[in-house]
């Protein structure tokens, strides 16, 4: 017998994601899912990041396929943090979202960084439950990543070229990065950063305050 | 490899939908994959056998086919064909496209055997 279905296939993954948002904009809690490569300056950005916001309390939620060592970086700065070990998963899930924040306390907190497995694919267009999506890009990347991996750009919020001090050390055009936003996503807003050296900070900061503005 | 998660939510969807149809076996399904979810064919196939193994449906045959990228304009609100590489509007060229196909994966159809094992 042939069963007429047409049902997504990602339901129950929606589904959770929107109790997730549902219950950080009850606690009035930013969520922002950052997205990247690894070795792109997640985790050096929050810890640059979080101490900048204080006295807003931050909480972290941090995904990788092994180890414990980026939450014991975050516990340093962050009012709380939990390491998601995804083990052979490619990208953070709304379900293990779900789990992390049973363990986390939101009460005072105000923003929530969700720190995804470091991919350009796997995690573009899973919905966790998050407010805003952030892409990162370092410069020791290449030039041509945007256009390489598009999904992981189009539904961004805003794009951190990161690692913006060594510029004067790569053969990198910074304009490709530009031009090919241009035909994938102009909503974005595009920060130039360097977390260690302090460029553009003070601009991604006033971004995410911006965003805690609006949309909670 | 994110059709492993794919593959693993579509052998729940198949196990409830056989409950609900008292199906005994799933033997086909046909899964639509929006462009922008980068799915593998080959890739999905081989984790849904894997992901099936010992369930309601082992051994179901799975086909794929792609549904393209369409979106609407937030500038203009033209509806247009986009590219994976490409969002921009054909009208004003600006590339903020509320994404209106292209991005869920949408289980089909199946084929089953129903529980007095007579194929219908």
């Amino acid at each position: 017998m042939k069963i007429k279905v047409v049902e997504s296939v990602l339901k129950a993954n929606d589904a959770v994601a929107s109790e997730n948002r549902r219950r950080l904009d009850a606690a009035g809690v930013l969520a922002i899912n950052l997205m990247s490569a690894p070795g792109s300056g997640k985790t050096t950005l929050l810890e640059k990041t979080i101490p900048a916001l204080a006295p807003v309390r931050c909480a972290v939620l941090v995904g990788d396929l092994q180890t414990t060592r980026d939450a014991e970086r975050l516990g340093k700065c962050a009012a709380d943090v939990v390491q998601i070990n995804t083990g052979r998963g490619c990208h953070l899930t709304a379900t293990q979202v779900a789990e992390g924040l049973a363990s986390l306390d939101l009460n005072g907190i105000s923003f929530l960084f969700i720190e995804n497995v470091g991919n350009m694919v796997c995690p573009a267009g899973v919905d966790l439950g998050e407010h805003v999506r952030v892409a990162l890009l370092s410069t020791p990347e290449g030039d041509d990543k945007v256009a390489k991996y598009p999904t992981l750009f189009q539904p961004a919020d805003a794009v951190l070229l990161t690692k913006i001090d060594l510029l004067g050390a790569l053969d990198y055009d910074k304009r490709k990065v530009y031009e090919d936003l241009s035909r994938i996503n102009t909503r974005a807003v595009l920060i130039e950063l360097s977390p260690k050296a302090g460029a553009g900070m003070e601009r991604w900061l006033a971004w995410l305050r911006q965003q805690r503005g609006e949309r909670t | 490899m994110h059709e492993m998660g794919i593959a693993s939510a579509l052998v729940e969807q198949l196990a409830a939908l056989a409950r609900q149809h008292c199906a005994a076996r799933i033997t086909a399904l046909h899964v639509v994959c929006g462009a922008m979810r980068q799915v593998v064919p080959e890739a999905l196939q081989w984790a849904f056998a894997a992901a099936s193994a010992g369930t309601v449906a082992d051994g179901a045959t799975l086909t794929v086919s792609e549904q393209g990228v369409t979106g609407r304009c937030r500038h203009c609100g033209q509806q247009f064909a986009a590219q994976i590489d490409d969002y921009r509007c054909p009208q004003c060229s600006v590339a903020d496209v509320e994404v209106l196909t292209g991005q869920d994966i949408v289980l089909e159809s199946v084929m089953c055997e129903m529980q007095d094992e007579t194929a219908v």
